[in-house]
């Protein structure tokens, strides 16, 4: 009774909140009612009804939907009811489900808030389907593990992603720079932005602090966490000042654009590399083939900054799918995964779209499908594999609120309100207060 | 007999259930429920623990964003709410006159009311005072140079000010009442005795309007304290440029749904009722006044 009227109140308060959010879905009445069958080959024929939900743009609706379609072609007992929405939208939903116990059998899970679902134990260890539901022989180890949480794997990696600089040449020739260097440094980086800044050119559109900050890290050794999630992993603020210094002066000097220029960019039809006033952008290597098709011009991939770029790189599951912890078809939840990771036609569909399949063979069987783009972000991927150091351990619970304050002090940063020593102290004792919670 | 009671009773019970239900799931439970948990951290995620006082004490002592979201929106509804009110006021006159389209110019009039809260009006927004948007071509054309809207944290909150003033129409439509409320001998009488527009103005007008300003501006008041969507639509929900835009509640949204600290956003909320319910008492205090009731007249 009691946690009944909790949901109920939990539920309210949510939806009295949540007057943005808008997607067509039901906020589930049902959870899956199939027990186990007992077999792997997901024959059984008891009906089951799966909830599943996940983020993105228009195009990974489509093709999911279709892979769903497909699954249910081959298992005709399972039916699967999707909720779907934009990223912001989409744990903005999933957070009071969470509280109402009311999580959808198979969900997408993001690295940032992996910790704070599997932490709180609102996922099912995988582990125990590994090698049974979820066939992982042509999976590798790091891939797998880049789930891991303490002794547990509460998420199935999608896909790989590595960092890197995708820049139109054309671009870059207007800039006044023939080509990247194949191990290009700082000091290649700021001399070219200076270059394209005489040219009227921005050399890119800055880098996304959280993450590239956390790279730059890296590269000399230290950690944007510490072991136990429950602090920094650096102690030297100079390290915070020597990037985002670095960054900031690149702002201050018109070579990269200022935060209020930024702020005009609704879409891709204002964007700056699209419209050839941009040499690059800094991103993940899935969003690469978005990026080309936007500027509809041959594009390139350039690695990360030496020194230390070995160290630094690091290959990062684009994003997971995890069973909540209160489903009631486990099972079938970890059988559908196995198909999204490692049926043929399925990933025919999905075309590396959520990161480049983990899968070795699936991969090989791809390749003859893949456009030339995608091609390039393959072999961008089968490069920083061998040129790369494992990933840090799964971003600490907090981690969201200290990319808040992180991208907040950069933003003052580059509007020039505060100094990069102030910025450097605040951060510190803002993270710290958030990160201290997980002691 | 005493069952004949019980069930002549039972028929009103049944009448007002929808209500008390009501009143109990969306209104009373909710606001319990949100004033413990004000006490308490809680994730969404795991059981609420109590902490006491500390979600309080940290708003005000440690929490700069606080600060700013306070700032902001205080900003906000004193800036927005009198700039509101007197173009309600304004438009209201113009509307009390006796044209033939009278009716179609008051259903204009209202319509951004209806549509204002929603998204899609927030968005049109943002294209409007966009880099080349209307309103900077606008001032191009007068010779002004464009301003940042989305980029400059002062120019964004006055944008989102101004798209607060536009939805006019409701204290309009009840400023219109009041003016048709206003006997029309009273201007009779002043005209004859050489009142000129302004006297008429402030001497009948403005004096017999002032029980409807107050509850306008009582209603206009909370309204303006809860605004959200707005906000999350122009600042895509972080409430930027440097916080220029971070109303209150869009900061409990983010510290609720975002950051996942249930707890701080139920204490956040509380001290805004006790905020808003400050403020109302105070503009009750005052309404003695300047607030003038016809009865009180004949007293």
């Amino acid at each position: 009774m009691k946690k009944q009227a909790k949901k109920v109140v939990l539920a309210l308060m949510a939806s009295a909140l949540m007057l943005a959010t808008a997607c067509g879905s039901n906020a589930g009445t049902n959870s899956g009612t199939g027990t186990n069958t007992g077999t792997n080959s997901g024959g059984g024929d008891k009906p089951i009804t799966l909830r599943m939900s996940w983020w993105g743009s228009e195009t990974r609706h489509e093709y999911t939907k279709k892979v769903i379609d497909l699954y249910k072609t081959k298992n005709p007992n399972v039916t699967i009811e999707v909720e779907y929405a934009n990223y912001d939208d989409y744990w903005k939903k999933i957070a009071p489900q969470a509280a109402a116990n009311e999580l959808p059998d198979i969900m997408q899970i993001d690295t940032g808030y992996y910790a704070q679902y599997a932490g709180k134990d609102q996922l099912a260890d995988l582990t125990p389907y590994f090698g049974k539901e979820i066939d992982v022989t042509n999976i590798s180890e790091n891939a797998l593990n880049g789930g891991k949480l303490g002794d547990g794997v509460y998420g199935m990696n999608l896909g790989v992603n590595s960092l890197g600089f995708h820049y139109d040449p054309a671009t870059l020739a207007k800039a006044g720079v023939d080509s990247i260097p194949e191990n290009w440094s700082w000091d290649d980086y700021l001399s070219m932005a200076a270059k394209a800044k005489e040219n009227g050119i921005y050399i890119d559109g800055g880098m996304r602090a959280e993450v590239f900050f956390g790279y730059y890290l890296r590269t000399v050794g230290k950690k944007l966490y510490n072991e136990a999630g429950n602090g920094l992993g650096y102690e030297d603020d100079q390290l915070f000042v020597d990037f985002f210094g670095k960054l900031a002066d690149l702002v201050k000097s018109g070579a990269a654009p200022t935060p209020d220029t930024l702020a005009q960019i609704k879409g891709v039809e204002d964007d700056m590399t699209v419209k050839g006033t941009q040499v690059g952008v800094w991103q993940w290597s899935n969003q690469f083939v978005a990026l080309q098709q936007a500027v509809n011009r041959p594009m390139k991939i350039a690695s990360m900054l030496n020194p230390g770029a070995k160290e630094g790189l690091y290959l990062k599951p684009s994003m997971f799918f995890s069973i909540s912890k209160n489903s009631k078809a486990k099972e079938e939840a970890a059988k559908f995964i196995n198909f999204f990771v490692n049926d043929a036609d399925a990933n025919k569909l999905i075309l590396g779209e959520r990161g480049v399949p983990v899968s070795s063979v699936i991969k090989e069987e791809l390749k003859p499908l893949l456009s030339p783009e995608q091609v390039q972000v393959f072999d961008y991927v089968a490069w920083s594999e061998e040129n790369s150091s494992p990933m840090d351990p799964v971003d600490p619970i907090g981690a969201i609120e200290v990319f808040a304050s992180l991208k907040s002090l950069t933003e003052q940063l580059n509007y020039g309100q505060i100094s990069a020593e102030d910025a450097a102290k605040k951060f510190r004792s803002e993270a710290e207060n958030v990160l201290k919670k997980n002691k | 007999m005493k069952s004949l009671s019980l069930r002549n009773n039972l028929v009103g019970y049944t009448f007002i259930s929808p209500f008390v239900i009501g009143f109990l799931i969306f209104t009373l439970i909710p606001a319990a429920a949100s004033l413990y948990f004000s006490f308490t951290d809680y994730d969404l995620l795991s059981a609420p623990s109590w902490i006491g006082l500390e979600n309080y004490t940290s708003m005000f002592t440690s929490d700069d964003r606080y600060m700013q979201s306070l700032k902001v929106t205080m900003l906000y509804v004193f800036l927005g709410v009198p700039l509101r009110l007197i173009f309600a006021l304004f438009v209201a006159m113009i509307l009390n006159t006796t044209s033939k389209a009278v009716g179609l110019y008051r259903t204009v009039y209202y319509l951004p009311s209806i549509i204002g809260g929603s998204v899609a009006v927030s968005i049109m927004w943002r294209n409007l005072f966009g880099d080349q948007g209307v309103i900077n071509v606008m001032l191009n054309s007068i010779g002004i140079d464009s301003v940042r809207w989305f980029g400059d944290p002062n120019a964004a909150l006055f944008m989102l000010v101004t798209l607060s003033v536009w939805q006019f129409g409701s204290s309009m439509l009840i400023f219109l009442a009041g003016l048709k409320n206003i006997p029309t001998e009273l201007y009779e009488a002043s005209g004859v005795d050489g009142a000129g527009f302004f006297t008429k103005f402030f001497r009948i007008t403005l004096p017999m309007l002032t029980p409807i300003i107050l509850f306008n501006l009582i209603m206009q008041l909370i309204s303006a304290f809860m605004t959200f969507v707005p906000a999350y639509i122009i600042s895509k929900g972080e409430g930027g440029p440097l916080d220029g835009t971070l109303l209150y509640s869009l900061y409990l949204f983010r510290q609720a749904f975002v950051f996942f600290d249930m707890g701080y956003a139920s204490a956040m909320a509380w001290v805004m009722l006790i905020i808003v319910g400050v403020l109302t008492a105070a503009v009750f205090a005052t309404s003695k006044l300047w607030v003038h009731y016809e009865t009180e007249g004949g007293r």
